[in-house]
């Protein structure tokens, strides 16, 4: 519990730090009780997965931070093994059911049936439901979404769905019309300077307002992202100074290298050393979808007026054909080498125009 | 039985009344038929019927009646019936005449061919010249012509008894009498049909009818005295049945060994051979009973007309030669330095190869053959192994040499059951036994043909023969080498010794890894096509089909040099009708082709180049002139290769991934990357394809992928001889990806649920783990921690405490240069870091500080929790932390500590005693220390203990358990003072 990310992160609904009347809200609906299934989403580090452990301590007390790690093993009916680990407490379980790659499915019909079909025997103490949390729900394949649609109404009476996910775009249409949807925006710019500047203030330290304001707008308002850079800015040098050098990922900084030299040189030589960077990028476990995220968003400072619109569409198809292949090298390649090709044509046509 | 009806109209109601009945009693009774009438009429086997009775003064005058063409068998059987049956009631003269009118028209062909067959040998015994030959009928045609154009050295040749042969004829005679046009009305009867489609009955014979018929027969009869319980006639069949079996198979013998002789006279001609093939072939194309593949028919029959290789027939020959000395006992030629015909040419290139300091392949097969024998004097390698393609003649080379060597061949194949103990059955039958029936008692060679598909099981019973030792060879080395051969002889139970060729098409199968290094190998080249041009012209001249050589180099072109398609594809467009064959036609057919199965590389390599300009064929032309433009159709003849090529490989994903990996590397004239584009667009698109096929199991869009490489050559293919790589990146970064996933899933493994619900896989590749490497590398004095401000201890103990929490560490590495180092563990560093841009790191001293303050952390950290568990010891345990603050255990008057613990350990341990038979014992008196010991007390008695067994005496001990636990009593010091 010593990075300032896990120490000062709020366990009571009470004490979030911001989106204030969100959480009323879910203050209220938990209030009576009861509640029905859930559907959070938003962006990564805006504070989903604290606020659901928020709404869960609401809801049981204290004893729902007593948390396990559980090792289970899953035979699925192709004599499959699949070894799933889950955090549970007495009240909840949490899995990833996305761990599992393509037999995702065996494990929420397995996993959550168990636990739904379980009644609570002395429902007097306790509440008559348990709860499951999935997360990463939009990373579950089609069919283990499917298998979840029927089960989520069956086993009402005693268990409680609440599905984490970042964008509800690959989560299917009957799963987001049976919940309720939480979404969790990420928090403005002065709310991470508050927070930033409080957690230091816990710590003793002193934050100049500025670096701050740096820190929040380099981390893209990602708390989680902000936090960690702060801490790192306070190992390297602790009389922070306002001007002083943020750490950034690696891989973002690899990225950015990368977008330059697609810009400074259009050649099959070129894509091929941007090809070994793909690949790097790749291996580091960097989702492709991100990876052309990001690319897109490098490329397009570097571009103007209506290059700009080409160059998203294409990126825009190279993504969707990316969700639906499988070997994402050859899509981030082949927008990489659209790009390529827009960039020199428009380049070569300007120049073209200056000699006229 | 119309016409007979007709015939005997009214001249006698009671045969017509009783036809049925007279037949069956024909049948049954052998009654001879009166001598004087019928004997005239009769042809040579009534006669000879009567010759077994009488005496054989009578063969002149039948050889006279067998020339007449009707007369057979069946004739004879019907006319003795109503002679036998109605001796008094028929009018002898008139009958017997009508039936053989009658029964001429139905007498069965297969009868009298068997009859020829006798006749011929008779004749050809008794009078060379007579001119009968008789009409050979279509079944014996092969077997008459042979012997006609053989006729005089058949003659010439005696081999059997006379006796036998003069006897055959009427044999046969007896041998048929039972032929009804009509199915008997009583008993059993086999129905026969013949060539021509008459049917005929042959009735079976019960035995006791036989014998009641018999009976009465002997009655009427004037000459039977009944003195035989059988009747002689019956005995007579039965003599004469074995007699013509004999005949039958001598005279098969004969025609045999006479074919033999001529074959190995015309092959000795050479070339004299093929006339008999070909008159053989005539013969059969005049039947029309050419069903016989001409692969079979033109297969090799002689060393000297193999197709193949002549170096690796040279090479199987002398191996096979190397076991002369074990199988025929022969001392022979590798005493001799070296035969000196086939190494002419060797040693004039090693005298060419001044420095051989790398052997060539050849050189190093001939090594082999070289080699000593072993001390069973076999040679050193037991089996041969040819490998190599279909159709380049493994299979015929492996059984004509075999034969030429003088051995008998055994063949096995993947048609056999292939089970591990079959397997050895087999091989130990073939190897160990020989023909003891028969001519041919020459050695067994086994021949294992596609061995390549037998399982591992099976390859390894094989290779246990091969390795097998005799038992006792001290015996056989001390008895010398001419008693060892003669043991040999007697115990080969174990020792193999013959010869074992086997053949496979895929040498690097992974259950022949074992044989290959015990294997002769012999790889065999491709035919040349020159070669085989010339024997297939020659097939073509044979079959009368114009074949010009253009058209069979196109046809070898097109099969890969594959001997039995190129003849198959020749047959079968001879039986098309097809009398001739031209460039164009074989151009155009789609036949003779088979799935080629290239090399990977070969594929790749002529989807990225242009064919090589070519002179033009008329086949190349022909398509031009169906297109239009010269130019599109070289294009479309490309894509059709190409995608023949693409979808005949099979590996598609390999394929894809090729052509990936090196289409950047192509020299590109494409500055717009218009085509690169394309071509990512191609891959993307079979992406998605496979991703569909995979997923949903829709295999038939796998039709498409073959257009993949199309559009890659016709983008990229370039003259000049590209450069490929092996595809390796898409397995590199796969692999690496695991790596790193696996890393980090090590990393959270470990992870407090608390900390761990929060980050998952990728949170932590994304966000936190780049910043958390920064966060833990703090900036810290090079100096002993003892010397740390407070504010830097305060550091240092944050640092210690994220590590722990994140399941971090520092593990102490040897680098392969030999330097120490301080690696992450689990390795996260590499997941989060890019070889790129290098961060920070801390000192080795620095990490060596901070792993020891870590482990000493844990160690904190986990005797708390030992604490938490039992509080007895807490006690214990505070008194001694707080003496020493922060220090690992406490340690001090270490003798003291353990005697305390041996103490605790004997107090704890002490149980209710029990005797020999787990029951427990009634203590006489109690124990002092264990009364003492009660559940809140168990510290002070621990002391009073120690101060009572201990503290009072210089001496103790320790009692160390023993292995036996039969009976154990605990012994106290104060007993022992």
């Amino acid at each position: 519990m010593s990075l300032w990310v896990d120490k000062y992160r709020p366990t009571l609904l009470g004490k979030l730090d911001y989106h204030k009347e969100q959480a009323n809200q879910l203050k209220n609906l938990v209030q009576c009780g009861d509640f029905p299934h859930l559907l959070v989403y938003g962006p990564s580090g805006a504070g989903k997965k604290t606020r659901i452990m928020c709404l869960l301590r609401e809801l049981y007390g204290p004893g729902v931070e007593k948390l396990r790690i559980e090792h289970q093993s899953i035979t699925a009916p192709s004599k499959k093994k699949i070894e799933i680990n889950s955090i549970a407490s007495n009240y909840h379980l949490e899995v990833n059911a996305s761990d599992a790659g393509n037999s995702d499915r065996v494990v929420i019909q397995e996993l959550i049936k168990t636990v739904a079909q379980s009644q609570q025997i002395q429902s007097s103490t306790q509440r008559e439901f348990k709860v499951v949390l999935l997360t990463e729900v939009d990373r579950l394949t089609k069919d283990a979404q499917h298998a979840l649609r029927r089960t989520m109404e069956k086993y009402m009476s005693t268990c409680r769905l609440i599905l984490c996910c970042n964008s509800t775009s690959k989560v299917i249409g009957p799963i987001r019309s049976r919940c309720l949807a939480v979404r969790v925006a990420l928090p403005s710019t002065e709310e991470v300077c508050s927070v930033l500047t409080s957690v230091c203030r816990k710590e003793g330290l002193l934050l100049p307002g500025e670096l701050a304001k740096r820190i929040a707008e380099k981390s893209g308002r990602n708390l989680r992202k902000a936090l960690l850079m702060c801490e790192a800015c306070r190992v390297q040098q602790y009389p922070f100074s306002a001007d002083q050098d943020i750490p950034d990922t690696d891989w973002e900084v690899y990225l950015k290298e990368t977008a330059n030299a697609i810009v400074s040189q259009q050649s099959p030589q070129r894509l091929l050393e941007v090809r070994a960077r793909l690949y790097e990028l790749l291996t580091h476990c960097i989702p492709p979808e991100i990876i052309i995220k990001g690319l897109v968003a490098e490329l397009l400072s570097n571009c103007d007026g209506h290059l700009k619109a080409e160059v998203a569409q294409a990126a825009a198809h190279y993504e969707h054909r990316l969700q639906l292949g499988n070997k994402a090298i050859y899509h981030l390649e082949a927008f990489v080498a659209k790009f390529m090709a827009v960039y020199k044509k428009f380049m070569e046509d300007g120049l073209d125009a200056m000699m006229i | 039985m119309d016409e007979y009806d007709e015939m005997y109209g009214i001249e006698d109601e009671f045969e017509q009344q009783f036809a049925d009945e007279l037949e069956v009693m024909a049948e049954i009774d052998y009654e001879p038929p009166r001598q004087t009438k019928v004997s005239e009429l009769r042809n040579k086997k009534p006669l000879s019927f009567e010759d077994a009775l009488v005496s054989g003064d009578l063969i002149l005058k039948k050889q006279g009646a067998v020339s007449l063409p009707e007369c057979s068998a069946s004739q004879q059987s019907s006319v003795l019936k109503p002679a036998s049956l109605l001796p008094e009631a028929l009018d002898g003269s008139e009958l017997p005449e009508h039936f053989l009118d009658s029964d001429s028209f139905h007498s069965p062909k297969s009868k009298r061919c068997r009859q020829d067959v006798a006749k011929k040998l008779k004749f050809g015994l008794s009078d060379g010249g007579h001119d009968i030959t008789p009409p050979s009928s279509p079944e014996d045609y092969s077997r008459s012509t042979s012997n006609s154009v053989q006729a005089v050295p058949a003659s010439t040749l005696d081999i059997s008894g006379l006796g036998e042969l003069q006897a055959s004829p009427r044999r046969a005679t007896v041998a048929t009498p039972h032929v009804l046009r009509r199915p008997p009305a009583s008993g059993d009867y086999i129905s026969v049909t013949d060539s021509s489609g008459n049917r005929v009955y042959l009735a079976k014979k019960d035995e006791d009818t036989v014998r009641a018929v018999d009976s009465r027969a002997l009655r009427n009869s004037h000459y039977s005295l009944g003195l035989l319980s059988v009747p002689i006639e019956v005995l007579m069949e039965q003599v004469a049945e074995r007699r013509h079996r004999q005949v039958v198979e001598e005279s098969q013998r004969l025609t045999e060994m006479l074919n033999s002789r001529i074959d190995e006279e015309f092959g000795e001609l050479d070339g004299g051979e093929p006339e008999e093939d070909e008159q053989a072939a005539m013969d059969e194309d005049q039947d029309g009973t050419a069903s016989r593949l001409w692969v079979d028919r033109f297969s090799p029959r002689h060393y000297t007309e193999l197709l193949s290789d002549d170096f690796t027939n040279r090479c199987l020959l002398k191996w096979l030669k190397l076991w002369d000395t074990v199988v025929f006992g022969r001392e022979k030629p590798t005493k001799k330095p070296k035969p000196p015909q086939p190494d002419n040419k060797l040693s004039f290139q090693q005298k060419d190869q001044q420095n051989p300091r790398f052997k060539t392949k050849i050189q190093i097969t001939e090594e082999i053959l070289e080699a000593e024998l072993d001390q069973y004097q076999r040679p050193k390698y037991k089996v041969a192994l040819l490998s190599g393609p279909p159709g380049l003649g493994k299979t015929t080379l492996a059984h004509i040499i075999a034969k030429h060597a003088g051995y008998n061949v055994v063949e096995m194949n993947a048609s056999d059951d292939r089970s591990a103990e079959l397997f050895q059955k087999r091989i130990d039958t073939a190897t160990q036994m020989k023909s003891v029936l028969g001519a041919n008692e020459k050695p067994n060679c086994l021949v294992i043909d596609e061995i390549d598909g037998a399982p591992t099981a099976a390859i390894n019973v094989l290779l246990a023969t091969l390795n097998r030792k005799e038992s006792r060879e001290t015996d056989a080395e001390t008895a010398g080498i001419g008693s060892l051969k003669k043991k040999k002889k007697k115990k080969t139970e174990s020792v193999l010794l013959r010869p074992i060729i086997c053949i496979c098409n895929d040498l690097y199968v992974p259950a022949l890894r074992q044989l290959r290094q015990q294997a002769f190998l012999l790889t065999f080249p491709p035919t040349q096509p020159s070669r085989l041009v010339q024997r297939l012209a020659e097939i073509s001249r044979r079959q009368d089909m114009k074949v010009d050589t253009g058209a069979l180099m196109a046809l070898c072109e097109k099969t890969d040099n594959d001997i039995r398609s190129c003849i198959n594809t020749l047959q079968f467009l001879h039986r098309r009708g097809q009398k001739q064959l031209d460039q164009r036609m074989v151009q155009s057919m789609t036949i003779g082709l088979k799935d080629q199965n290239k090399g990977l590389f070969s594929v790749w390599q002529e989807i990225f180049q242009l064919p090589r300009v070519k002179r033009k064929r008329v086949g190349e032309e022909l398509f031009a002139g169906m297109d239009h433009g010269g130019q599109a159709s070289t294009a479309a003849h490309r894509l059709q290769h190409i995608l023949h090529l693409a979808s005949s490989s099979g590996e598609h994903e390999k394929l894809t991934q090729g052509l990936y990996d090196n289409f950047l590397s192509m020299k590109l004239k494409d500055p717009s990357l218009r085509g690169v584009c394309s071509a990512l667009e191609w891959l993307g698109f079979s992406d998605i394809l496979s991703e569909t096929m995979m997923h949903g199991q829709n295999f038939s869009l796998m039709r498409y992928l073959p257009f993949l490489p199309a559009a890659f050559h016709l983008l990229f293919a370039a003259t000049s001889v590209p450069r490929i790589n092996y595809p390796k990146s898409q397995y590199e970064a796969l692999t690496r990806t695991q790596h790193t996933r696996n890393a980090l899933v090590a990393m959270l493994a470990e992870i407090h649920p608390s900390i761990r619900s929060r980050v998952g896989v990728l949170c932590l590749s994304l966000d936190v783990l780049g910043l958390l490497l920064e966060v833990i590398c703090p900036k810290l004095r090079p100096v002993n921690p003892q010397l740390y401000s407070m504010r830097e201890k305060q550091q240092l103990v944050e640092l210690v405490d994220t590590m722990l929490s994140y399941n971090l560490t520092y593990r102490q590495d040897r680098s392969p240069e030999g330097q120490y180092m301080y690696l992450l563990e689990p390795n996260v560093e590499e997941a989060a870091r890019s070889r790129a841009c290098p961060r920070r790191q801390l000192t080795y001293q620095a990490k060596q500080m901070i792993a020891r303050e870590i482990e000493l952390e844990r160690m904190r950290r986990a005797e708390a929790v030992l604490q938490a568990r039992n509080p007895q010891r807490r006690n214990e345990e505070e008194k001694n932390t707080a003496k020493h603050s922060g220090s690992l255990k406490p340690a001090a008057r270490n003798h003291q500590q353990r005697l305390e613990n041996i103490v605790k350990q004997t107090v704890v341990e002490t149980r209710p005693e029990v005797d020999f038979f787990g029951r427990a014992l009634v203590p006489k008196e109690k124990p002092v220390s264990t009364a003492a010991s009660g559940e809140e007390g168990k510290a002070v008695s621990v002391e009073l203990q120690m101060g009572k067994a201990v503290g009072n005496s210089d001496v103790w001990f320790r009692f160390n358990e023993g292995v036996s636990n039969a009976v154990r009593r605990n012994v106290y010091i104060k007993d022992l003072l």
